[in-house]
């Protein structure tokens, strides 16, 4: 107690000044009052906001799974998180977690996993396009041959995005489901993309203007003049085989060692 | 009983499953079919779906982003379903609660969501209750209420149902009205019945007309009936005659009679009955009319009231909250400040408001009535429960679902990409055949032009069938579109051989013979394309419709493209359905030939209006393939989802 008195001792003299403001304050209208929480609360809120734009813009970490419906991208995420298998429907929203690299290093990054539904991938790719590291791009090997087109047109789509081609995100091609005798190898899944491509370039470009002017695709896919080749690209591209599933049926182990590792690379 | 019952995230990772006993094919093709048909194409209104021999029913849970599936054969009928989805749903939330809550997609991997038990439990119960409940036996005549009434109860009904009528409008009466009521009340208890009688004295006097005595008569033998009526009828009394008047003039106005009386009374509580008839034939006439305007005017200007609370609520969510605000203090203030920041879970009463508005603005934007209706129900269902975030109201939430609901809707679901398909065509040594249908005057023909000129453009030939057998002048037309288009691009400049031909055999003949003989045409001559120009036909011109599905079934076109005006509302809905109806009905296949795309035709007319996309692609499922914005060659577009849908939701 003494010492409360002692140090309050020195701030004597500035009393009357304190209990003059304090009469002033309560002689004031409570509309002043309000007046200056409010401006009180104007600051708390601006702090909240700011801390808000400050935290959206954050380093590109995250991994986006995308590919056609079917192909096999849920399972894949569960199988990189935890390894277990679980049954998986359609996907119609988003899922994220996440991933612990196999590397010394130990990032961790953001694994995404996109619905590939057409009506939604587009709407889904546009928010975390800009976010994305690297670009896992699913496709089912097994009947690939019959999705050719499909799957070259989305792979269009995204590698003619002008966010992506700047931001030049890490693209691997997983051929999915290696554990169906029919499926094709991952060489054979590149060259037939790589022709798809190069005819998609012709007719994409030739595509009609849209209604409010924009002409879709204004990056060119490749090098001009010649056949496109995947490594004509900005990005890193690397094609590989994984299976999902596993080759010993729902209780075995995923074979994904090989995206594991490029994923340790990142 | 069941087949199956899964529980299973948005994200598409099955949680729970249950398959019933000797159930051996899988779910998962039946709930992706429920999937993509159903909750992707925003029919979410009603919850159930049938694929093939199941029936299957869902429930959304947007607080945990789950959804819960349960599928039957679909020849039994089994009535607990509904209630046993919602049970099972309460019982998971609450078990997994705890795990649910957490962030991440993390949960729904590692966590083992044993429901086994419980579900187990439910659906024995389930099962039991709805056997327990066996059809209720009819009743005899002397259970039923009939019975019990008398003659003289449905007199009394009638007086009740008066009672109430009369209850409901003085409800909605002024405050200025409502306490002249209470001294007329008061003037009747005093009055003894004698002051009554001597009204309908003087009202004899002067009005000895039969049909009003008569009345008077019967209004007496009611009122003796039951005390219970005297507060009712206590108004009438002082006002008699205005009463019976109205009573067979308007028949079913009789509440209002009484409170014209009420004010009259008020007006002149103690004046003699004489002075009072004086006063009723000119007053009478006035008030009635004064009475039915009021009574219109009452009502809209509660639904005006109503409708700016409406328009409160859509601005500033927390209308609750605001108001305590406004009495000052600062728990009002925080209250706010709370409704903004803290989270909140959205329930139907919340959005009721602002998703009619929103429906009515889509009806104002010309999308078809039950369309939005339809698109509204679905996202009611999408949001129902979902926990709102931060600085969020209910009305941008409801505008940003409905936003990428209607992006979600003109998103192609297939790949659109006629020139890549023209390719592969071309590559198999085969024409590719486009058909082209639709009502009378939409613009087929011109924008067949239109398309053979961006083909063209894009280096191919295309051959014009002129199936058009039916009306003057239109092969003319396509003549005259060859000729314009052959000289933009002669010949010489494309090898010597002309781009663009007609095949036509005048009219009146047979449309599917000249379409297959213009395709084998196309074949020997190697033409790329072929563009098969029908006539016109209105939905409900039933030879016509079957001819178009002949011409179809006979050609097997690769592309089956509706030509429709963008001027068109809730007549789309109509037209679209009937053609695919059509064609489904009359082609000999198992596997019909349907409507493949939609060309939009007119869309520069329309300003904002932009209604009619999102009703032809939410009926057929189908891309809008070409847009055509103008009147010449080069007026045709792409259209842009994300700019439509931003027409359609401004203001």
């Amino acid at each position: 107690m003494g010492k409360r008195t002692d140090a309050e001792m020195p701030e004597n003299p500035l009393e009357p000044y304190i209990e003059s403001i304090r009469q002033q304050l309560e002689e004031q209208d409570p509309v002043l009052l309000v007046g200056v929480i409010v401006a009180l609360a104007v600051v708390v809120i601006t702090c909240v906001f700011l801390k808000y734009f400050l935290t959206s813009k954050t380093v590109r970490s995250a991994v986006l799974l995308v590919g056609l419906c079917d192909a096999g991208k849920t399972l894949l995420f569960i199988r990189l998180l935890s390894g277990k298998f679980k049954r998986t429907q359609t996907s119609i929203t988003d899922s994220s977690a996440p991933y612990k690299a196999k590397n010394d290093r130990g990032s961790t990054w953001t694994l995404i996993d996109l619905p590939g539904h057409d009506s939604l991938r587009s709407q889904y790719l546009e928010k975390f396009k800009s976010a994305a590291r690297a670009i896992v791009f699913v496709v089912d090997s097994a009947i690939f041959q019959k999705e050719v087109r499909d799957v070259a047109e989305f792979l269009y789509m995204l590698l003619t995005d002008t966010v992506v081609c700047r931001n030049a995100p890490t693209l691997l091609v997983a051929c999915n489901k290696q554990d169906i005798t029919m499926a094709k190898s991952a060489k054979l899944i590149q060259q037939q993309l790589e022709k798809e491509l190069n005819t998609l370039r012709v007719t994409r470009s030739a595509v009609l203007s849209a209604q409010d002017g924009s002409v879709g695709g204004s990056v060119y896919l490749g090098k001009k003049g010649k056949d496109f080749e995947f490594s004509q690209l900005p990005m890193k591209v690397e094609f590989l085989e994984c299976s999902a599933r596993g080759s010993k049926g729902d209780d075995g182990v995923a074979d994904v060692e090989s995206l594991e590792k490029s994923l340790a690379k990142l | 009983m069941l087949d199956f019952f899964t529980i299973f995230s948005k994200g598409g990772i099955v949680l729970w499953c249950f398959q019933g006993a000797g159930v051996t094919e899988s779910f998962t093709g039946p709930v992706n079919a429920l999937i993509r048909s159903v909750i992707l194409q925003e029919r979410g209104g009603n919850n159930s779906f049938t694929h093939e021999a199941l029936s299957m029913k869902y429930k959304l849970d947007n607080e945990f982003e789950l959804i819960f599936v349960v599928g039957f054969q679909k020849i039994l009928t089994l009535t607990y379903v509904d209630k046993f989805i919602d049970d099972v749903q309460l019982h998971f939330r609450d078990r997994y609660k705890n795990e649910l809550e957490q962030k991440g997609a993390l949960k729904h991997v590692n966590n083992s969501f044993d429901f086994e038990d419980r579900f187990k439990k439910l659906l024995r119960e389930a099962e039991e209750s709805s056997k327990a409940r066996s059809p209720p036996p009819m009743r005899s005549f002397e259970k039923s209420e009939k019975s019990q009434k008398t003659v003289k109860s449905m007199i009394e009904t009638k007086g009740g149902d008066k009672a109430k009528e009369q209850g409901g409008k003085k409800n909605k009466h002024t405050k200025k009205e409502a306490p002249a009521v209470e001294p007329a009340k008061g003037d009747q208890g005093k009055t003894p019945p004698s002051g009554q009688k001597a009204v309908v004295n003087g009202n004899q006097g002067l009005t000895p007309e039969e049909i009003i005595q008569k009345n008077r008569e019967d209004f007496f033998r009611k009122r003796m009936m039951g005390p219970a009526e005297k507060p009712i009828k206590s108004p009438k009394p002082q006002k008699p005659k205005e009463k019976q008047n109205r009573v067979w003039n308007n028949g079913g106005s009789s509440a209002k009679n009484l409170d014209y009386s009420n004010k009259n009374g008020e007006a002149s509580p103690g004046d003699g009955e004489r002075n009072l008839d004086g006063r009723f034939d000119p007053d009478m006439q006035v008030s009635s009319m004064k009475g039915d305007l009021l009574s219109v005017d009452y009502e809209s200007s509660e639904e005006g009231e109503m409708e700016e609370e409406e328009e409160e609520e859509v601005v500033v969510s927390e209308t609750s909250k605001t108001s305590p605000k406004k009495s000052g203090g600062f728990g009002g203030m925080f209250g706010m400040l709370k409704g903004l920041v803290g989270s909140k879970s959205l329930s139907r009463e919340d959005m009721e408001p602002v998703l009619e508005k929103m429906k009515d603005h889509l009806i104002a934007k010309n999308v078809a009535a039950d369309i939005s209706s339809q698109l509204c129900e679905s996202v009611a269902k999408k949001l129902e429960g979902k926990v709102m975030g931060t600085f969020t109201t209910v009305a941008s939430t409801v505008k940003q679902a409905l936003q990428d609901s209607l992006v979600q809707i003109l998103q192609p679901k297939r790949r659109v990409d006629i020139l890549r398909d023209v390719m592969e065509a071309q590559s198999q040594r085969r024409p590719f055949v486009v058909t082209f249908c639709g009502v009378n005057g939409v613009g087929k023909s011109t924008n067949l032009a239109k398309i053979s000129y961006w083909l063209i453009e894009n280096g191919f030939s295309v051959l014009i069938a002129a199936c058009d057998t039916f009306r003057a002048g239109a092969v003319e037309q396509l003549r005259t579109h060859q000729r314009r288009l052959n000289s933009l691009h002669p010949p010489e400049k494309h090898g010597g051989r002309p781009v663009i031909q007609l095949y036509e055999k005048g009219y009146g003949k047979d449309a599917a013979g000249i379409a297959m003989e213009a395709i084998a045409y196309a074949r020997n001559q190697a033409f790329d394309v072929v563009l098969v120009d029908t006539a016109g036909r209105m939905q409900d011109n039933a030879p016509l419709m079957t001819a178009l599905a002949k011409l179809i079934a006979v050609n097997m076109p690769d592309l089956v493209l509706f030509v429709g005006e963008a001027l068109v509302g809730n007549e789309a809905v109509d037209q679209l359905v009937k053609f695919n109806q059509a064609l489904a009905d009359h082609s000999m296949s198992d596997k019909p030939r349907l409507i493949d795309g939609i060309v939009l035709t007119k869309f520069d007319t329309i300003d904002d209006k932009v209604g009619a996309a999102i009703s032809m692609t939410y009926i057929t499922g189908q891309p809008i393939v070409f847009v055509g914005t103008g009147q010449t060659y080069n007026d045709l577009r792409s259209l842009n989802a994300r700019a439509v849908v931003g027409a359609l939701m401004k203001a």
